[in-house]
């Protein structure tokens, strides 16, 4: 990155009536515990104009935005939630790599609002103090007094202000209250003043800092830190988990230096190159003679803290909690009994072992109904959309001399039918993530990951893996986005790995194109349609598998000791619809953008492989048709009865010469140079051809399925219905045994259940994974698992059949 | 009275009790005081069992005890 990027830039969108609007911007980080009330804050300051992303490398949300006062231009950066600044996870080392101006992309801070819940300030004061003992200029926020009043703890807040040595401003971000005040508290900071805080620690651990703080001043990596040597050389000394040791100084955790043998989380080193960690991102790691010195002097000055009785980590939460107590001290003291609120009331039902999990199986069975049912309509739109749009492109073009050729099939079949393909699962994931949305804003999530916690915990994963699993059933892509709550990286990536097992809509239309055209409809015991059944059976065997490969995965490569869950649950508060419908669009957008970019590319190089080549002798035995038609139609009169069954005609002509030409395109010959592989399956060159060009998009395989078994060729529309009558009568290459049985049906259903045929889904496990080694693995074991699930069911199949 | 010290997953529906030792790896051990859930913290069961949901002095807190990870709690009258 340039120097020039990180330099403050102008207050450029500044009103007018701003008195110097070339003053800096000036850039302000907004820290605090989860559920304190933050984003609300965020959105109180900066309104509509906020903009996320991700911190560069690693997948932790960011969100930033401007607001400007009389006098001054504010960029705030609104930081993940956290509970304490000693880093143990990518957000808390991200928290920590902002404020010291490591991340790319990111100024330096120059102020930081830091918000504590004013119905646990014991708690939230823990954080606090780390944020002071920064030095930057600092408004405390104290925030949500009116609940801390309905749980009768009463807060002085002039006292408080009396004890911190930083300004302290009341808020009710959710009603706007204080938003001013807090302002014009920023008004008065100074960006440019660092304070020298006091120590609240021992002074045989400061004495350890000063000697520290000098290496660091020396440190390359360190020079030019926003932040005090001091500060640094304390959280050097305290980081229990050795996360900052390794972004600092490249140490491993445990190894006493670089780490060389880190290659993920399943060796018990999570660090260096585990999760891509330092891979995707620029960060300033020295190294060197000078911080393999400051390693040694940390793992001296660590051995003679411990020798002379100061616990560390422990000190830190000794200490500090000594501190909070003093500052509370007549602040503020918990009630004498504890109160029953309205949101107790609530958690005895909803937590409740039988009418909880009851009232949480229909509030899943309404969101499944509404994710299948309310979005169809919607999605036929697009889907007709899409197809006049092709229609549109093809009439637009017709006359000129791209007409019929390689760019007409490219923009119509590639990019319209690639794009289209991805856009007509929005509304289901729209409608998914204003569920997921409503639920986790008014805290019925942590009540519904409790509930699920037990069930999950049998299979090594906990309760917070439940609601990515959920999403993965109408697509892969947001199930794997939502693991971002999985506090536990193993776990985390455990559902990361058996989220495209899940039954997405993608698979839907060829489990209902072969149910339709190969299971009986009939009904069992009078009532159960065995379709129906089939279908079902389905999504619980994709359910099954899922679980089974958890299992495994968290005995085998994702084996080490599980951290004890510990999840805070927020009071119940009613959804703002304004925060809810952000929430919906924004995931809507990152869906389309990632499913979308990827699914493009992947689309144009299929619509390739089923195009070229193009030998010119292929068209010919269909030409002389082609003409006679042609110049039939040419001229009767614009309104003759004959010309609508020449058209056909004609139409039926050109289709026959697209299949003539796809069954020799590079697609179909890769199909038959895997029909061996196949055979054993009961499949195919043409079956094969079609699974593989549905690896990018499996969604992709009913169109191919379609060309390859000439469904359009006799002039009607290639819908589902004349497909499964192509498929029924498709027989051996020259013989007249029919191809399709139910054992290949049920093979073929199966080998979709298992296998990993989204790109997208495969993008978005490297995205969040921080590398390429995940999405490998996951493609690498659900195709074989695939390939094996296939081979025993039509083997089994065949033999019971007879 | 340390004969009145009981595991968390043993204490009933609201009863109230102070933690009293937390037993596990020291980063586990950490990262429950840095929550509030130290020596001394005066809790109320809400809903027992593995995982439970404990009330601290305004919120609730849910919590799953693994194997090797153990919170003993002193009951107050």
């Amino acid at each position: 990155m340039s120097s020039s990027d990180r330099s403050p830039r102008p207050c450029e969108d500044a009103p007018t009536s701003l008195p110097d609007s070339s003053r800096p911007v000036v850039n302000v980080a907004l820290v605090g515990n989860p559920n304190t009330g933050k984003s609300t804050l965020f959105s109180a300051l900066v309104g509509v104009q906020q903009r996320v992303g991700n911190y560069p490398g690693v997948t932790v949300e960011k969100k930033t935005g401007r607001f400007t006062t009389e006098t001054q231009c504010y960029h705030l950066v609104d930081l993940p939630g956290l509970y304490s600044l000693a880093p143990r996870g990518r957000d808390e080392m991200v928290v920590i790599e902002v404020l010291l101006g490591h991340m790319t992309q990111m100024p330096p801070i120059d102020m930081v609002i830091c918000i504590v819940d004013g119905s646990n300030l014991e708690r939230n004061l823990y954080l606090a103090g780390q944020v002071l003992e920064l030095g930057l200029p600092t408004v405390v926020v104290v925030n949500k007094l009116d609940v801390a009043e309905s749980h009768g703890i009463s807060v002085n807040l002039e006292q408080l202000r009396r004890r911190l040595p930083v300004p302290v401003v009341a808020t009710q971000a959710n009603r706007r209250r204080g938003i001013d005040e807090l302002k014009q508290s920023l008004d008065r900071l100074d960006p440019g003043t660092r304070r020298e805080p006091k120590s609240v620690f021992p002074e045989i651990l400061e004495n350890e800092v000063a000697l520290l703080s000098e290496s660091i001043e020396n440190l390359e990596g360190c020079r030019g830190c926003r932040l005090s040597p001091r500060w640094l050389a304390r959280r050097l000394l305290l980081d229990a988990n050795g996360f900052l040791e390794a972004t600092l100084l490249g140490a491993c955790p445990g190894h006493g230096g670089p780490c060389g043998r880190g290659r993920g989380w399943g060796n018990g080193c999570g660090y260096g190159r585990g999760w891509g960690w330092r891979g995707g991102r620029q960060v300033n790691l020295p190294g060197g003679p000078a911080a393999a010195e400051l390693r040694t002097q940390l793992l001296d000055a660590r051995r003679r803290l411990i020798d002379a009785g100061c616990p560390l980590p422990g000190i830190e939460t000794e200490a500090r909690h000594a501190w909070t107590k003093t500052i509370l001290d007549g602040v503020s003291s918990p009630p004498a009994q504890y109160q029953s609120t309205p949101s107790d009331r609530l958690d005895h039902v909803l937590t409740h072992p039988v009418w909880g999990l009851l009232i949480f199986g229909l509030l899943m069975f309404v969101v499944f109904q509404a994710v299948f049912t309310a979005a169809i309509p919607i999605m036929n739109l697009i889907t007709t959309a899409v197809e006049r749009l092709g229609i549109a492109l093809t009439a637009a073009l017709a006359g000129t001399n791209l007409a019929g050729g390689a760019v007409e099939s490219l923009l119509v079949r590639g990019v319209l039918g690639g794009v289209g393909g991805v856009l007509v699962f929005l509304p289901q994931i729209l409608i998914l993530f204003f569920f997921i949305a409503l639920l986790e804003q008014c805290g019925y999530m942590a009540r519904a990951a409790f509930l699920m916690d037990k069930l999950m915990a049998r299979v090594g994963l906990n309760g917070q893996s439940f609601i990515p699993l959920l999403c993965s059933f109408a697509c892969a892509v947001p199930g794997i986005m939502a693991t971002r709550v999985i506090s536990d990286h193993r776990s985390r990536l455990t559902t990361m790995l058996i989220a495209p097992l899940m039954t997405c809509s993608a698979r839907l239309p060829i489990y209902t194109l072969l149910i339709a055209a190969f299971v009986p409809s009939h009904d069992l015991l009078g009532v159960i349609n065995l379709q129906g059944l089939t279908l079902l059976a389905l999504y619980v065997f994709g359910t099954v598998v899922a679980i089974v490969v958890a299992w495994v995965l968290k005995r085998t490569m994702l084996r080490g000791s599980a951290t004890p869950l510990l999840m805070e649950m927020p009071p119940y508060e009613w959804p703002s619809a304004r925060a809810v419908l952000m929430r919906v669009a924004e995931r809507g957008w990152i869906f389309v953008r990632t499913a979308g970019t990827v699914i493009l590319g992947v689309s144009i190089v299929v619509w390739a492989a089923l195009y070229y080549p193009r030998p010119a002798e292929i068209e010919a035995p269909f030409a002389p048709r082609r003409e006679t038609l042609q110049l039939s139609l040419d001229q009767l009169p614009p309104n003759a009865a004959a010309r609508a069954r020449l058209k056909t005609d004609l139409a039926q002509v050109n289709a026959q010469i697209d299949a003539a030409y796809q069954r020799q395109s590079i697609l179909a010959r890769l199909g038959r140079a895997i029909e061996p592989v196949v055979r054993p399956l009961g499949w195919d060159w043409r079956i094969g051809s079609a699974v593989l060009a549905s690896f990018p998009q499996r969604e992709a395989v009913v169109a191919t399925l379609g060309v390859i078994f000439g469904a359009g060729q006799t002039g009607e529309p290639a819908d589902a219905a004349s497909l499964a009558g192509h498929l029924r009568n498709a027989t051996w290459e020259r013989t007249d045994r029919p191809l399709f049985t139910l054992p290949v049906a049920l093979s073929l259903m199966v080998f979709y259940a298992l296998c990993a045929q989204c790109a997208a889904t495969l993008a978005v496990i490297g995205r969040e994974s921080g590398g390429w080694r995940w999405p490998l693995f996951t493609f690498g074991y659900l195709t074989t698992l695939a390939y094996l699930g296939a081979l025993v069911t039509y083997q089994f199949g065949t033999w019971l059949a007879g | 009275m340390v004969d009145s010290v009981i595991s968390l997953t043993n204490l009933l529906p609201g009863q109230v009790a102070e933690i009293f030792r937390i037993e596990g790896r020291p980063e586990d051990v950490h990262r429950f005081e840095e929550f509030g859930l130290g020596r001394g913290t005066r809790i109320e069961m809400f809903r027992s069992g593995n995982p439970c949901i404990v009330r601290t002095a305004s919120n609730k807190v849910c919590l799953r005890l693994q194997n090797r990870f153990h919170v003993f709690v002193r009951p107050v009258a």
